[in-house]
């Protein structure tokens, strides 16, 4: 499973990455793809440990993203813990809340990298309109992942198979 | 949330903060990372500076505060010795100035007579020791005066020091007359301040407060010099008087007196 998630992040990684690539329309490098991760990590586990996952992603981020290694790090596990607390007071699973969280998440995760790098002299331009972008397109992402995990998609088309075989 | 999961996040950010500062490079070169570093540190190397200088001017005040002691103490030991040395001047020079009035008017003084100083003196016993200048052998007998008047003779002279038999003493014998010559008598040294006046005849005419002075009779001192002044006459059945009186000299505070070797008796005796 967790072989699986790994594998399942790095391609939402090389998604983000394939968003910036030049052709790409200007507004899908307000996405943060990888917010999904963190958003289900704090909506849908149980049991809550020290947000490493959170930290290895973060890390990947600066890897393939970032002009230094070690900011990401921060905001992401900054950006977990957050929506941790958020999901401990939150009793909302639905779509919206899928949606919700990835907004508060892209806001912590911008917000606390350009806090991190201030001090190395790395800090660039932020607008509220990029925030505000970056939050709801990756809030947008996040919603349409809860849905289709509260649809169920899968069970359909199990469903629809068995059905197909009768 | 635990203070341990406060911990290892606050420990996991800094980490990371420091390996993204450990890739930034410096304006000056070099990483962020070491610019903090001297950041931090620069305040505490300072300090560390600024004490250390600190410790090493106040040792060299405090070396240089007990310098200024030492010279302060040497030198108000050196103007207590100064002190000490213009007084003893002064005390000699009144005491030579006093001799030279002493000496000076009379002939019979002036050639050959000889300053000492007084450096040891018994009352009790009657002896004191003075001091001269240069070295002389001075005669058995030899007259010693000061200002005040007869102090006493030579007992004994071994190069500069000389001790003499003041007129107090027990033993001592001087020819005394009155300054009108009309009384004499033999004042007698009796151990103390005081001295007797032997062999003045009852119808002589003498009061308290007169003035005796040598008459040479006795062939030791030269006539005339002061000797003792009247303190008590009294009668009694004896044939003489009993006559009682104190040395003129100050016998207590001399310091200075006049040796008149050329008084001194022909050699025909000697120390009994």
């Amino acid at each position: 499973m967790r072989a699986k998630i790994a594998i399942l992040a790095t391609v939402t990684l090389i998604l983000q990455r394939a968003l910036g690539m030049p052709g790409m329309p200007a507004w899908c490098g307000h996405f943060i793809l990888p917010m999904i991760w963190i958003v289900a990590a704090s909506l849908v586990r149980k049991e809550r440990h020290w947000p490493y996952e959170a930290l290895l992603l973060g890390l990947a981020w600066d890897l393939l993203f970032g002009p230094v290694v070690g900011p990401g790090g921060i905001a992401w596990t900054a950006a977990c813990l957050s929506l941790y607390g958020l999901a401990s007071v939150v009793a909302d699973r639905s779509p919206r809340a899928w949606a919700a969280f990835g907004a508060v998440g892209a806001v912590v995760v911008i917000l606390v990298q350009r806090l991190a790098v201030m001090p190395l002299g790395l800090a660039s331009f932020l607008t509220f309109g990029q925030l505000v972008w970056s939050a709801a397109l990756t809030g947008l992402w996040c919603g349409f992942v809860g849905m289709v995990l509260a649809l169920d998609l899968g069970e359909h088309w199990r469903a629809y198979q068995v059905r197909k075989l009768r | 949330m635990s203070r341990t999961y406060v911990l290892r996040t606050v420990l996991v950010w800094t980490l990371l903060e420091l390996l993204a500062a450990l890739q930034v490079p410096a304006v000056g070169g070099g990483p962020v990372l070491f610019s903090w570093l001297r950041t931090l540190i620069e305040p505490v190397a300072m300090v560390a500076r600024g004490s250390v200088d600190l410790a090493v001017d106040l040792g060299l005040g405090a070396r240089g505060l007990q310098r200024a002691m030492v010279e302060n103490r040497q030198m108000r030991i050196d103007l207590e010795t100064l002190r000490a040395r213009q007084m003893l001047l002064q005390a000699d020079l009144a005491a030579l100035r006093e001799i030279g009035d002493f000496a000076g008017p009379d002939g019979e003084f002036g050639a050959g007579a000889l300053v000492g100083r007084c450096t040891y003196r018994d009352l009790i016993a009657g002896t004191m020791e003075i001091r001269t200048a240069r070295s002389f052998i001075l005669a058995y007998d030899t007259p010693v005066v000061s200002a005040g008047g007869l102090v006493g003779r030579v007992m004994r002279s071994e190069g500069h020091r000389h001790w003499l038999q003041l007129l107090t003493h027990a033993a001592a014998a001087v020819a005394v007359q009155t300054d009108d010559s009309l009384v004499h008598g033999l004042a007698l040294g009796t151990g103390s301040n005081a001295l007797t006046i032997a062999y003045v005849p009852r119808q002589a005419e003498l009061e308290r407060g007169a003035l005796l002075v040598t008459s040479g009779g006795d062939g030791i001192y030269p006539p005339g010099i002061p000797a003792a002044r009247v303190t008590r006459v009294r009668e009694s059945d004896e044939p003489f008087l009993e006559v009682t009186a104190v040395p003129t000299a100050d016998l207590h505070s001399i310091r200075m007196v006049l040796i008149l070797p050329k008084w001194a008796p022909a050699p025909s005796g000697g120390p009994p």
